[in-house]
């Protein structure tokens, strides 16, 4: 049973990291039919501005109050990226046969990975990031359960993004529009909603969050390195595919349902096939499956494929 | 290579004495001396006796000079010849590779003191060949499509240009230091846009549709005469080896993507599934299974192994759209490679020995011809991996039948209707699903045959060798050089492996500089460097002008084949 809750909680922290990222996936794609692929890559710039802000801007700091200033030198960059990525290598390819914008940000993905490792110091191979006052260190055990303080940290900021994002679709005139824009971009531009805004918006939104989990998977880790975009990206992927492709919340349990498959997976499945070895193995036959047995998604998709 | 359009109101006369001054002062630089120091780029240091790189300088001006004698002198023969602008793309193309030259000399020799006069004549003579050649007049010509030459003659056309090809690749691979590959390409490049400018090429593809097996059998000699220009050594033919491993996967990957249109991030796994089988079951002391039959059987076996993983992967994804398809089959390259790097005996059955991978793998033996040793052609010596070369070239050339014998026919053309419109094609009675799966098959069945050799040309099968960057290294040669065309692939495959091997310095922003020309690509030429028309057709289509070319070029190549 302790087994049980604890690969539980691994599994809820690394699905909320997905869940995370997944986000940015669906909201891109549910209001352009285009799956930025390079989104993983703003991730990994997320985590890479925060420490960079971290070394530059705190002073290397370990005090709780330099959190914040992380987070938002990470979602600085990430949106900066994420932003001229869609200004000048998505926005002229908006009626391009589908290949186009997809090997577009397989472009992307390989250049950022690539100009990470070139310029960001010791980044050949995975650089150590800091461990903050009261958000890492010691853990803390209830029963025989080992809670790890990031955990804590990372569940945290999954609630509390997504009640963000909650209030933001529904309550603000910019998260109306985005839905608006989602369901009908010709009748949207009609009402007087500037389409290219709202875009270059969603994926600006898609980049804090992505930041936010660039941030959490440094803590988690203690390390980031240039090419963890890509992995995190195919799986958040998966899980925005899981959820149901342009289902916001979809894609937020899309990430979790994710990360507990394996877990558990790694836990349970026995003999030699078993184990972290293996782990990633058995995210993408959920990914395979899903495809073949319910595109739509667990939660239905909120797009049609309007191709 | 768009020449920027700068509006000087012609001085054709003047235009024409400049860029004939310009052509003679650059003859007359070539021979003289250009640098004091004999050891760069060849031998540029001696006056009257023009190295390798000066004899193409002399070759530039002397065509300068023929395109200034051409200029409004209109012979018949010659009307589709566009003097204009193939004398611009020669005076910039000649200006750059002057430059560069220069460039090197004064980097190598500490500075530009160092340049020799011959070296300053030359940028003169082409910075006044730039001059004239802007202030020629645009000239009309007719149509390249039209011109027919005598049977006879164009034969001899394709032949040349096929020979000249050969010969300057031998000489770009001769280039053992990064300045003179760079200056060689340069040149190549040079007389490579002035014969397209001119509207050589447009003529060539008509007319090599008209001779479709000259030129065929012209480049299958063409590629395998090349090994006897490296008189038997190995340095250039273990890159070729890998190119043509390369370029083999590149073309089958181009029945998939190209035709079909169904984009495969995994592709790569296919390749390695093949390499596996033949490390495997080879004789090798790590092989991992016990039975080792002769090499026909174990390449059938590798493809048919690759092409059932194909199906196993492709079936229930192609009913889907095509982005989950490219995402299904990069879920199913990564799945490949942790599982061949899992199958050490710890994490799973001790199939590939890990991340050290199967080593050691025996030189391949067909009918008692040994690929590990050399052998004697008369006076040539075809090395170990020229053997593997001209395997694998037979085993090209096999693709590209296969490629241009499909395109042709009733599935080729299923495929294209697929790739533009799906539904259409299906309401026209395309069978989609079949279409689809055989494409898909087949491009993992091609993938795992050049697999299985190449298991035996490389000196180990280690997963890394099979990772998603190389699948999208596969994806980015068909996309830059022209999907759904052979020589746009073969001109990709080449570029993207050649150009890293050869210009080291290049090596670190190999990568940045692929994403970047991926991005820039799709933005400005998504149809690739030598694009089909009709592909070229479906990126732009609101041009009305390229829609009637089209239409005219395809009525003439049935007229040409019937």
């Amino acid at each position: 049973m302790t087994q049980f809750i604890q690969q539980l909680l691994n599994g809820l922290t690394v699905g909320s990291l997905y869940a995370l990222i997944a986000v940015g996936y669906t909201v891109v794609y549910g209001i352009v039919q285009l799956i930025n692929f390079a989104h993983g890559e703003v991730f990994m710039i997320g985590a890479f501005g925060s420490l960079a802000t971290w070394q530059v801007v705190c002073q290397k700091s370990t005090g709780l109050w330099v959190l914040p200033i992380m987070i938002v030198g990470g979602a600085l960059c990430s949106v900066a990226i994420a932003l001229v990525m869609e200004r000048f290598a998505y926005r002229p390819l908006r009626n391009a046969p589908r290949l186009a914008p997809l090997i577009t940000a397989i472009g992307i993905s390989i250049a950022l990975q690539r100009a990470i490792q070139l310029w960001y110091p010791g980044a050949t191979s995975n650089v150590p990031y800091p461990s903050i006052d009261g958000v890492t260190g010691g853990s803390l055990t209830v029963g025989s359960v080992v809670i790890q303080r990031t955990t804590l940290f990372t569940l945290g900021v999954l609630v509390v993004s997504a009640a963000a994002l909650y209030i933001f679709i529904s309550r603000t005139r910019t998260g109306k529009a985005m839905v608006a824009v989602s369901q009908d971009p010709d009748t949207a531009r009609l009402m007087g909603i500037n389409v290219d805004r709202i875009i270059a918006a969603a994926f600006a939104m898609g980049a804090i969050l992505a930041a936010l989990a660039g941030v959490a998977q440094g803590l988690r880790d203690s390390n980031v390195s240039s090419t963890m975009g890509f992995l995190a990206g195919l799986k958040a992927f998966t899980a925005a595919v899981l959820g149901g492709i342009g289902n916001i919340q979809g894609a937020v349990a899309g990430g979790l349902v994710l990360g507990l498959i394996e877990a558990m997976a790694t836990q349970y499945i026995p003999g030699q096939f078993g184990g972290n070895a293996w782990s990633d193995v058995y995210a993408f036959i959920v990914l395979i499956l899903v495809l073949v047995f319910r595109p739509q998604g667990l939660f239905g998709a909120r797009v049609v494929d309007r191709a | 290579m768009n020449i920027p359009k700068i509006t000087i109101s012609p001085r054709p006369n003047v235009g024409k004495a400049l860029l004939a001054g310009g052509a003679v002062l650059l003859i007359v630089a070539a021979l003289l001396a250009w640098s004091y120091d004999s050891t760069i780029l060849g031998d540029l240091s001696i006056s009257g006796n023009p190295a390798p790189l000066q004899e193409f300088a002399i070759v530039m001006g002397v065509v300068g000079l023929i395109e200034a004698a051409l200029v409004h002198r209109r012979l018949t023969s010659l009307s589709w010849w566009d003097t204009t602008s193939s004398a611009r793309a020669l005076a910039v193309g000649t200006l750059v590779y002057i430059v560069l030259i220069d460039y090197n000399i004064a980097y190598q020799s500490g500075g530009v003191i160092n340049l020799d006069p011959g070296a300053w004549l030359a940028l003169v003579g082409a910075l006044v060949m730039v001059a004239g050649s802007f202030l020629l007049a645009p000239v009309k010509v007719t149509n390249q499509l039209k011109v027919h030459g005598a049977n006879w003659l164009e034969i001899v056309v394709i032949t040349a240009t096929l020979a000249a090809l050969l010969f300057m690749v031998a000489f770009i691979l001769r280039g053992d230091d990064g300045g003179s590959v760079l200056a060689a390409l340069a040149a190549g490049g040079t007389f490579g846009v002035l014969l397209f400018r001119g509207g050589f090429f447009t003529w060539l593809s008509v007319a090599a549709a008209r001779h479709r097996p000259v030129i065929m059998l012209g480049a299958l000699v063409v590629a395998l005469l090349f090994p006897l220009t490296q008189n038997g050594t190995d340095a250039n033919m273990s890159i070729a080896v890998d190119i043509a491993i390369f370029l083999c996967a590149a073309l089958g990957l181009n029945i998939v993507v190209g035709l079909a249109g169904l984009l495969d991030l995994g592709y790569i796994a296919f390749l390695g599934t093949g390499a596996y089988v033949g490390a495997m079951m080879s004789s090798a002391a790590s092989a991992t299974i016990g039975w080792h039959p002769p090499f026909l059987v174990v390449a059938l076996l590798g493809a048919l192994t690759s092409a059932v993983l194909g199906l196993i992967i492709g079936s229930p994804t192609l009913r889907l759209s095509g982005d989950y398809l490219a995402i299904v089959t990069l879920a199913f390259g990564e799945i490949f490679h942790t599982a061949v790097n899992n199958m050490d005996g710890t994490n799973g059955p001790d199939l590939t020995h890990g991340p050290n991978g199967i080593a050691g793998i025996p030189d391949l033996n067909l009918f008692g011809f040994n690929f590990g040793s050399t052998h004697n052609l008369g006076s040539f010596t075809i090395s170990n991996y020229s053997n593997y070369y001209i395997l694998l070239v037979l085993v090209a050339a096999l693709i590209i039948t296969i490629f241009s014998r499909l395109n042709n026919s009733r599935i080729g053309r299923g495929w294209i209707a697929i790739r533009e419109d799906e539904r259409a094609a299906e309401a026209m009675g395309v069978n989609i699903f079949g279409l689809k799966i055989l494409a898909f098959a087949g491009g993992a069945f091609l993938a795992g045959l050049a697999g299985t050799i190449q298991a035996h040309a490389t000196p180990s099968v280690v997963p890394d060798n099979y990772t998603f960057q190389e699948s999208s290294f596969l994806l980015a040669a068909v996309v830059l050089g022209g999907m759904g065309t052979v020589v746009g692939v073969a001109l990709g495959a080449t570029v993207l492996k050649l150009l890293p091997e050869k210009l080291r310095f290049i090596e670190d922003y190999r990568l940045l500089i692929f994403g970047l020309a991926l991005v820039l690509m799709m933005r400005f030429r998504p149809e690739g460097l030598i694009a089909s028309r009709r592909r070229q057709l479906e990126f732009h289509d609101e041009d009305e002008n390229l829609a009637d070319i089209v239409q005219e070029e395809h009525v003439d190549e049935q007229k040409a084949n019937a």
